[in-house]
């Protein structure tokens, strides 16, 4: 890419002894990647909660098995080179990767599996979830987990959960990245399972390894040059913090970065048109989402909250604010995911304010009422809500908007402490399970109970009826007849269901013309596979 | 608006009496004591704030997923159980020991990333402030001799916009015309990621350390990225330090000395620079101290959008992740700052200024 | 108007304020302040300044008169448009009309100003008029605190405060009001200390007038002159701060029209569409230099040194 002269620093150089000034030009074997990175706070796979650290985790530490980059409902072998599972289904064996080392020089061994794992559970993390969700917990870790030997582990499930299900949930996922535990062991501060120290490094198996982390600064990865795999492409990636969109596009257009991220729908379409580079996009399982307290009155009643699903225009909203950005999506099973109505079933409402009027007016809102809006600081957000405020407004509900850092946001909602909310769900399986499981249903709507982690709590809203249907569906075996049960299911919690979804996310990025390869799906970003030319 | 009001209280202080030792010891106490008693209200501020923000910090370490029993178990863990005076008293120890606690989003302790930060906005102030002294004074001194005139009227004007703009517009426009349209300066950031490593930190000045290290070319690269931020920092500072400088010359100029020098035939020239200015002098040196004070808060924001991965930017990241030691560690650092720079401006003021001896 | 002849013809009017010699105290007071109204008219910067906050509050007033359009209402179909006779600064993200909403946050923002001098002048004046009268503990006590908040850029205590309180305008001002009162305070003890001193006061004392009365009635009022100029000298810090608090997302929340928060929203949209954020911005400094050449100009008219 070309670079601008660039007269100060020509100037400054010339005053510099007459220095030549450095080529600009992003070097051949590292990627320069542009992002806000401000949500990272840790690299310990037990504690990240974040999308971008995620995304980065997986890169630096191989879990049992990884996301076919080709299909993302399919997985691939990773630590683990093959598995078995017992007859009745409560039992998978995996073989281990036999010759791989960790950084320390430690070799890699069920031990360390089955450590990484316990871990999680023990120190109880949010992505302890991942696995209670599953049946495995804290007191029975010692027998969920097992070393067979150096390199054969057990998984010892409490029911018959759908392999594929465990496989993508579970052993894909960060908490089965397999750690460095005799290294980690050493780094122990008060008991805390290294959870101190894997907060700046990594001691793990990866494709890259990571090499420095300043806060709000930069995330330097390395590639791993002992690697069992493939070796990747590239010998460093950078993630450089640029918390502005707009800052990322003029160092994308101005050479010195490779890839951008985090660009408006407006700067996208403007970039489209720019030939040396290059708009891509995948969906995620993400989706966009409204949510109500049920424990207030007026949002106790389904019609209510279905009048809500009336109140916005999608399809304009997809043209503009949310191009490339995002799809209109009604269902709570997003596109791409086992089980998931198709797109026009999965998204029957348009704007219509009559309909609307009429739901709210059977309710017995027909004079409306007022309610407080809570909704976080993407640049998309706040046009969404006076979007949906200006035509709420027109059937006499007054929404009066909050915006609030995203930790405020969360607070608020777990605190069951709002009225009405935006916010997105991300799920890391391709399986309505995914999603259902959180969404649609909820054990205790107590408020001893603190069900945290379930949406469906934290909105107060309960339904015996969904609670026993999304566990039958997750134990059919028949395939066929499971996804009827899912199907409805959708249809039903579309009517019934605490939550108005209102668009699955895009993940777009824009590459520079440096970037041949870039591999990624809905759930992961490749680097090992990204090349430059 | 800060900073002049301690130019103010720095002014205040010019009828101390004359220095007699006894009365010295007595002031220096009173002055420490004062000291004292304002930082242990600084303490109690911050912790006062930090317990009304409604950012919830075990949520910040924890995530949004967490169960109810790992919640608990953490309140407990980071002592916020505790009664609120018995909080209070472990931070002002170690508050005390300049030790912060652990940033929640950096999981490094705050004092660390506090130093780790700080050479970048130091840097950055520093520019601008030798920007903003170069131009400012002489623009207030040709103000003040032409007072009243056009001259005066354009330094005038000229100098208001630069208190009037909001500083992250500018910072935006800048960047917009002087770095995507002209391309005349460093995009955003301190250095090019690719030269980072290859320089030593000493002082942690990336001018100074590239300078020190002989490479010319990271030289270049980093003063093409700090030119443009600086300057949109100094212009805040030259127009408070150009509006200052003029105040001061008008108040010599009404003076005897002065009338008198002009009966005797001194020239306009020599009237300036030889009689009028050097008695300003010490004031000047208060107020550019103080400048540095204001520049601190325009580093907040001209950091957010120039990506300066400095004090002000760390402040406003930890702000909105709920990192609340972070939060509390800045807010104090800077209240020393302040409390430190108008001490030292004080103590100064007594010593040097000729009035006061 | 007891002690003087009421005039009825304007040159009358100006000869009496213009007449070499003073023969009351109130034509003296009322002189040195036609004279300094003429000064600052002569200094043509501050009468600019002047002339814009006359217009803004006007604009203000009345408009809704000079727009076709409603502030908030929305039309997805005409969004980002550029400036055009139709719109003659362009229209917004969500198809709103840019000048219709510089006209109606024009209110807001001098609403914004106006409430913080309310609240932070009289907060002020009252803590320094007091210390300053009263001396002993409570100025030890009412200075410290000063010290302490003046010990903080003004933007991040507004932050800390505006965060603790959550967003929106109402906590915006008062977390900017907390902010502003102590130089106000700093500046009325100032004022208090010389007069304290002063013959009247002490002859009023030993006439028997109370504590509360003398600073209610005689000292404040004497601090009050350089107290309102400081405010008015403040009142572009003000509207900065507001404005970033409004960037950073922390102050008036959509759909206001607010000025700062439609920078806030427009900035991402600089490279596209330019005039989102180009105007609000323009706005706020036109305003804002407006405060900062009349308050330069009060400053220079009333500095007795110039005199």
């Amino acid at each position: 890419m070309k670079k601008h002269a660039n007269f100060l620093r020509c100037v400054a150089a010339a005053v510099a002894l007459g220095a030549v000034p450095a080529l600009a030009e992003t070097p051949a074997d590292t990627l320069l990647m542009a992002r806000n990175i401000d949500a990272i706070s840790t690299f310990d796979p037990a504690q990240i909660g974040e999308v971008v650290t995620n995304e980065m985790i997986q890169n630096i530490c191989d879990s049992l098995v990884s996301i076919d980059p080709e299909d993302e409902a399919s997985v691939v072998p990773a630590m683990a080179k093959d598995w078995t599972v017992s007859d009745d289904g409560l039992k998978i064996t995996f073989n281990l990767v036999e010759g791989a080392t960790f950084p320390s020089g430690n070799p890699v061994t069920a031990k360390d599996v089955v450590w990484s794992m316990q871990r999680v559970l023990k120190l109880g993390f949010g992505n302890a979830a991942t696995l209670t969700e599953y049946g495995f917990s804290e007191e029975t870790a010692e027998t969920d987990f097992v070393a067979l030997d150096d390199y054969t582990f057990e998984m010892n499930l409490s029911r018959p959960y759908p392999i594929a299900l465990i496989l993508q949930a579970v052993a894909s996922n960060r908490v089965a990245n397999v750690l460095d535990s005799e290294f980690l062991k050493g780094e122990e501060v008060d008991g805390d399972y290294a959870n101190k120290y894997l907060t700046t490094n990594s001691a793990c198996v990866g494709p890259f390894a990571l090499r420095q982390w300043n806060a709000g600064e930069v995330v330097i990865l390395e590639a791993n040059e002992n690697y069992y795999g493939p070796a990747p492409k590239l010998k460093r990636i950078i993630i450089r913090h640029v918390a502005e969109a707009q800052a990322q596009r003029l160092l994308l257009e101005q050479g010195d970065i490779d890839v951008a991220r985090d660009l408006g729908a407006e700067d996208l379409r403007d970039l489209k048109e720019n030939p040396d580079l290059e708009v891509v996009s995948t969906p995620l399982h993400q989706l966009y989402y409204m949510g109500f307290d049920s424990a207030k009155p007026e949002f106790a009643d389904d019609r209510v909250r279905l009048a809500f699903k009336y109140l916005v225009d999608y399809d304009a909203l997809a043209d503009t604010v949310m191009a490339f950005l995002g799809v209109p999506r009604a269902s709570v099973v997003p596109l791409g995911a086992l089980g998931a109505l198709d797109e026009e079933e999965g998204q029957p409402f348009s704007l219509d304010l009559d309909k609307a009027k009429e739901l709210l007016t059977e309710a017995g809102y027909g004079d409306g009422f007022s309610a407080r809006l809570f909704v976080g600081t993407l640049p998309y957000v706040a046009p969404i809500a006076q979007h949906v405020q200006e035509n709420a407004a027109k059937v006499g509900i007054d929404l009066q908007i909050e915006q609030m850092a995203n930790a405020q946001l969360f607070s608020a909602f777990r605190g069951r402490d709002f009225d009405t909310i935006m916010l997105s769900w991300q799920t890391s399986v391709p399986h309505a399970h995914g999603m259902l499981s959180r969404h649609a249903v909820n054990p205790d709507n107590s408020d001893e109970a603190g069900l945290t982690m379930f949406p469906t709590w934290r909105a107060s809203w309960y339904n015996e009826d969904f609670n026993k249907r999304v566990d039958e569906a997750l134990f059919e075996k028949d395939e066929a007849k499971q996804i009827e049960m899912y199907k409805q299911l959708q249809l039903d919690h579309m009517m019934h269901g605490p939550f108005a979804y209102m668009f699955q996310l895009l993940d777009t990025a824009v590459l520079g013309s440096s970037v041949t390869t870039w591999k990624w799906n809905a759930f992961r970003v490749y680097y090992a596979d990204i090349e430059k030319g | 608006m800060s900073a002049s009001d301690l130019a103010g209280s720095a002014a205040s202080n010019q009828s101390a009496p004359s220095i007699r030792w006894g009365r010295v010891a007595r002031e220096v106490l009173r002055t420490v004591a004062s000291v004292l008693v304002t930082i242990l209200g600084l303490l109690a501020l911050t912790f006062f704030i930090g317990r009304l923000l409604p950012l919830d910090p075990v949520l910040a370490i924890l995530g949004d997923d967490a169960s109810q029993e790992a919640y608990d178990r953490m309140v407990v863990q980071l002592g916020l159980d505790k009664p609120l005076w018995q909080q209070f008293l472990t931070y002002v120890v170690n508050s005390l020991q300049f030790d912060f606690g652990t940033s929640l989003t950096s999981g490094k302790p705050v004092t660390e990333d506090i130093l780790r930060v700080f050479p970048a906005t130091l840097e950055l102030a520093t520019v601008a402030m030798i920007l903003g002294t170069g131009l400012g004074i002489p623009l207030g001194v040709i103000a003040a001799a032409n007072r009243d005139t056009w001259i005066d009227q354009v330094v005038r004007v000229l100098s208001l916009i630069g208190y009037s703009a909001p500083i992250f517009w500018l910072g935006l426009l800048g960047l917009t015309v002087f770095y995507a349209g002209l391309g005349w300066v460093g995009g955003p950031g301190r250095i090019d990621i690719l030269y980072q490593y290859d320089l030593t930190p000493r002082t942690g000045l990336y001018l100074i350390d590239s300078a020190l290290a002989g490479r010319w070319d990271i030289f270049a690269d980093v003063f093409s990225r700090i030119v443009l931020p600086a300057s949109i920092l100094a212009y805040g500072a030259m127009a408070y330090i150009s509006r200052m400088t003029r105040s001061f010359m008008l108040e010599q100029f009404s003076q005897e000395y002065i009338v008198a020098a002009r009966a005797k035939g001194a020239s306009r020239t020599q009237m300036i620079w030889s009689h009028a200015f050097p008695n300003i002098a010490v004031q000047l040196v208060t107020v550019v101290a103080l400048s540095y004070a204001f520049l601190l808060e325009g580093a907040v924001l001209t950091e957010t959008v120039f990506a300066w991965p400095g004090f002000g930017r760390y402040l406003t990241t930890a702000l909105l992740r709920a990192d609340m030691n972070a939060v509390l560690g800045c807010t104090l650092v800077v209240g020393l700052i302040f409390i430190t720079l108008n001490l030292l401006c004080d103590i100064f003021y007594r010593a040097f200024d000729p009035r006061t001896r | 108007m007891t002690d003087t002849p009421v005039t009825s013809s304007r040159t009358s009017l100006r000869a009496w304020l213009e007449a070499p010699a003073a023969s009351t105290p109130r034509q003296a007071r009322a002189q040195a302040a036609w004279r300094g109204w003429k000064r600052l008219l002569a200094n043509r910067a501050a009468l600019a300044g002047l002339i814009v906050l006359i217009l803004l509050v006007v604009i203000a007033a009345i408009g809704p008169l000079l727009t076709p359009y409603s502030p908030m209402s929305q039309d997805l179909s005409v969004r980002l448009q550029p400036p055009s006779m139709l719109h003659p600064l362009g229209t917004d993200d969500l198809g709103r009309d840019i000048m219709t909403r510089i006209l109606y946050g024009a209110r807001i923002t001098l609403m914004m100003a106006l409430l913080v001098a309310l609240i932070a002048g009289p907060i002020g004046l009252i803590m320094g008029a007091t210390a300053g009268y009263l001396g002993g503990w409570f100025d030890i006590v009412a200075m410290r605190l000063v010290d302490i908040f003046l010990s903080f850029p003004s933007l991040i205590l507004a932050l800390a405060f505006v965060a603790a309180l959550g967003p929106g305008i109402e906590n915006a001002v008062i977390a900017i009001a907390l902010s502003a009162w102590p130089p106000i305070a700093r500046l009325a003890r100032a004022e208090a200390l010389t007069v304290r001193k002063s013959d009247y006061i002490a002859a009023s004392r030993l006439q028997g007038a109370s504590s509360t009365r003398l600073i209610l009635r005689h000292v404040m009022p004497i601090c009050l002159p350089s107290v309102v100029i400081r405010i008015t000298l403040n009142m572009a810090g003000i509207i900065l701060t507001a404005a970033g608090l409004g960037f950073l997302g922390l102050g008036a929340q959509p759909p206001s029209p607010e000025w700062g928060a439609m920078l806030a929203s427009g900035r991402q949209f600089m490279l596209t569409n330019w005039w989102l954020a180009a105007t609000p911005g323009a706005a706020i400094m036109l305003v804002s230099l407006a405060f900062n050449l009349l308050g330069d100009g009060l400053r220079d008219v009333l500095d007795p040194r110039d005199e």
